[in-house]
Order: structure tokens, then sequence, then C-alpha cells
């Protein structure tokens, strides 16, 4: 067998090992120590999501979920880059915006959730804003990282290369900054399914967030069982999608950049 | 363009004025290079060489003083002058191919796809890079990634090459070897040279006029030799060896210690 086969079986049986013990203690734990009621077993869960899943109700909320983590997160990204991009090649623009982005940067998209159904109502787009918020702050700050660590040096050569303002930020400085921007995006990506729950939890008619809120209120702590671990598997399933994608097309901006 | 010398006219550079790290870095300076010459200058680090070498480039500009290529003034970079960096690793672009580092130039000059694939191709043969063409800055060695940013460098037709201490982080046969393919080169392309290095012996190998640099702060080029020695020259003929002692003189009075203390 070929070295690199050997490697993935060996770190698929640990990851099934890993998981297959913690769902062993999350069951000696529901069937010693706690009261039913309170922790359900892995069993009945697994139960409750199946009927769930053929029923389609667990299908529908995560497409809602996922499509407003979409929305609010492509804005995000969008919106994030520019602006970081400008604080990054702008020192007056920097020195603008960056007292204000520290003062923000502790403030939660959970803390947002009041203030953004005032401004907003309780639509949509409340929800977009939260995951939004969440995700623009952490993208401006790693693209303006990453714009303004590009070695001088590199910005020389494509100077005295011919290359105009322009065609250096496009050519030069953007493909400097992409191992910035990529990991912005993917701890984004988390930040963004944290929001999306604090959206969701308030107001809301459907998605996870409202399933596990509202299985609160039935006392179903199965059904709250069913979204917790909905939400741990399309976040790890979403992540490993996205770092696949990048190992795919991007491999030649994220390997061997100096000063990474 | 016409044009006989590039040249230094009274020269001053000083950096971060008017603040507590205000540096004087180049102070007076004068000096030119004919058109065609090999042009070296030498010093000891921190002598404001890398300075010289940012103002022919137009990288920076001056205090005070101006900087000319003929009648005309230097006022930004341009590529007729295209700078060899010490640092490769930095100065080729890490996500493009060699041959697309080569091409880089031409492409923004709006060259078509297929008609700058056909000259940078034209150029890593030139520099021997033919068989690496399709790989990346860091799957080649310390020499080749300086092959790389020579032809990079020469796709682009210019009349000047300004290099900063190419090849001081190669080996020593490295080092060599691309010593003889830049005179090569040189030979050829009837290009005119200013060569950085802070190496006596490979300044009066390669060079038809080598300065010597004060020590900073406040540098300026104090000593000019010329080396009317045919090449290729051997390190070991007397003649090469007497000039490498004139030179070495001149720079042991801008070293702070004694080269010979025991």
């Amino acid at each position: 067998m070929p070295p690199r086969v050997t490697r993935l079986l060996h770190q698929a049986a640990m990851a099934t090992l890993s998981i297959a013990l913690a769902v062993l203690a999350w069951a000696a734990f529901a069937q010693y120590f706690a009261y039913p009621d309170l922790v359900p077993s892995p069993w009945s869960t697994f139960e409750t999501g199946a009927q769930m899943l053929s029923s389609g109700a667990l299908a529908a909320h995560v497409g809602v979920s996922l499509q407003r983590v979409l929305v609010g997160y492509a804005a995000g990204c969008a919106i994030g880059i520019a602006i970081g991009a400008l604080m990054g090649r702008i020192p007056v623009v920097r020195q603008l915006a960056d007292p204000v982005l520290q003062l923000m940067r502790p403030i939660s998209p959970v803390a947002m959730v009041p203030l953004s159904i005032i401004w907003f109502g309780i639509g949509d787009m409340s929800r977009y804003f939260i995951i939004f918020y969440g995700v623009v702050i952490i993208m401006i700050m790693n693209t303006a990282a990453g714009v303004a660590s590009t070695p001088n040096i590199r910005l020389n050569a494509a100077r005295c290369l011919g290359a105009r303002p322009l065609q250096i930020f496009r050519r030069v400085i953007i493909p400097s900054a992409v191992p910035y921007i990529l990991t912005g995006m993917r701890v984004a990506l988390g930040f963004a399914f944290m929001g999306i729950v604090a959206a969701e939890m308030i107001a809301a008619q459907s998605g996870i967030g409202y399933l596990i809120m509202q299985s609160r209120t039935l006392l179903r702590t199965d059904i709250m069982f069913v979204g917790l671990v909905t939400l741990g598997v399309l976040g790890a399933l979403i992540d490993t999608c996205f770092r696949l994608a990048i190992d795919r097309t991007m491999k030649r901006f994220m390997e061997h950049q100096v000063n990474v | 363009m016409h044009w006989d010398k590039l040249a230094l006219e009274d020269v001053s550079m000083t950096f971060n004025p008017g603040s507590a790290g205000e540096y004087r870095a180049l102070d007076h300076t004068t000096f030119s290079v004919a058109r065609g010459e090999f042009y070296c200058l030498l010093g000891p680090s921190g002598c404001g060489k890398s300075t010289v070498l940012n103002l022919l480039a137009g990288f920076v500009t001056p205090a005070s003083g101006t900087i000319r290529m003929g009648a005309r003034p230097i006022t930004g970079a341009g590529t007729d002058r295209v700078v060899v960096f010490q640092d490769a690793a930095n100065a080729l672009f890490p996500w493009l191919r060699a041959h697309e580092n080569v091409e880089f130039g031409l492409l923004i000059q709006g060259m078509p796809r297929s008609e700058a694939a056909q000259r940078a191709q034209h150029y890593l043969d030139l520099v021997g890079l033919t068989a690496h063409a399709q790989k990346f800055p860091y799957e080649l060695s310390g020499g080749m990634k300086q092959r790389c940013q020579l032809a990079r460098a020469l796709v682009l037709e210019p009349e000047v090459l300004l290099m900063d201490e190419p090849f001081a982080a190669l080996d020593a046969i490295s080092k060599r070897i691309m010593q003889q393919e830049l005179l090569r080169i040189w030979q050829q392309f009837h290009i005119t040279i200013v060569y950085i290095t802070h190496d006596v012996g490979e300044a009066v190998l390669l060079a038809q006029k080598v300065a010597v640099m004060r020590r900073g702060p406040a540098s300026c080029v104090k000593d000019e030799f010329a080396i009317d020695l045919p090449y290729p020259r051997k390190p070991t003929d007397g003649t090469v060896t007497a000039t490498y002692a004139k030179v070495e003189a001149s720079l042991q009075e801008e070293v702070g210690v004694s080269l010979y203390a025991a």
C-alpha cells in the first residue's frame, strides 16, 4: 500500500474512533448519571433525527439557516475585503478605521441582536446583518494585515517591471494577501455559524437556531440535541469543503509565500 | 532614446528628516556610469550602496541633487532600468511559475499571451532555465532563482541592469558560475550594469570600473578604479591580484577594524 493511502486510512480510523468514543461517553452519561429528560441518549437523538430527516423538517430548517448564512457571509466577505484592502494600502484610512475596529471587535454578534431587531425589524434582514457584522470585522482585519504585509522588495520589483499602481494592486498585492484573506474567510465562516444561531433564537419562525430554541419551550431535549449535532456536523462539513477547495484551487497562493 | 551616461550629480539622501531617527545616508555623491559599462559599487555594509541603487531605479527620490540618464532626469521606476535583487525569494512572485514570472512584465504592457510566452521562452533558454520553466520559485535553487530574475529583467530589453548583491546568498561555486553567465550576457547584449557588492574579489573579476564608497553615515564615492583587463579574468593572475590589493587597500580604510589583525 502506498504510504499516502496508509496515512489516510490511519487518519480515518482515528477520526472514527474519536467520534465513537465521544458517543460512548455520551451514552454512558445519559444512562447512568443524568435524568433521561435532561440528557437524551444518543439512540433516541438519532431516532428523532431520523424522523425529522425523513419528514423533511430538518432539511427545511438547515436550508433556511444556510441561506441566511450565505447572504450575510458573502456580503461580509465582499465588503470586508474591499475595506481591508483600502486600509492596508492607504495609511490615513488605516489610522482612522483601526481604533474604531478595535472597539468593535470585542462586541460579539450576539450583542448586536437587539439592536439589529430595532434597526431592521424581525425579518431576515436583521439576521443577515448579525451574520454580516460578525464576518465583516474579521475580514477587514485579515485583509488589511495581508495587504500591508506585501514585501516591499516585491512591490519594487513590480514597479521596475513596468507595473502601474492599479496593476500592482491587482497582480501583486492581492495575490500576496491571499493566504491572509482565505484564513480570515475560514475563521469568519465559524463566526457566521455562531451568529446564525443567535440571530434565529429571537423572533424567527424557522432555522436551526429556532429549532433549538423552540425545543426548549417544548422541553424536547432530543430535538435540541438534533439541532446541536446538526450544527456541529454542518459546520465541520462546510469547513472541510472550504479547506479542500482552497487546496485544489488556491495552492499556488497558499504555499511557499515568504513572510507568511 | 539616446543617452551616453547614467549619473548621480551631487546627490544627498536623508531618511526620516526632522525626526529623532534622522539618518544622512548619502552626502553630495557624484559619479557616472558610461553606457555599456560594467560598474561596481563596493563598500562596507551600511554605506548606502543600496540607497544608490534605489535612487537609480527611481524607487526613491533624493533630498537634493539629480539623477540623470543622458539629459533626462530620472523621476520614477521604468523598464529601461530593471533591478535584480539579492532576496530572490521575495523579489520573484511565488505564485507564478518561472516562465510566468518572466512573462509578467510583457503581459502588463499588453503583449498578447502567445507572443509573451515565446519571448519568455527565448530568455529562459538564454539563462539556462529551459528545463525548469514550469517550476515555482520555491522549487528552484538559489542560483536558478537568480537566473529567473535575470530572464525576467532581460526579456524587457532594458538599457541598464541594476544588480543589488545578486549572488551574495549563493555558495562559492554557484557564485562563480553565475558571474561567468552574467559576463556572457553583458557582452552579448552590450547592456549597462551597475553592480553592488561588498566582495572585493567579485568586483575585480567583473567590473570595468570599481567605485569604493565611504563608510556611512553621510557616505559618498571616495575612489574609482578603472580596471582595464581582458575577460575572462582569473583570480590568480598577477594583474588581477595587483588590482585586488589596490582596491582592498582603499576599502580597508573604510572598515572600522583591521582586516589583517590576527
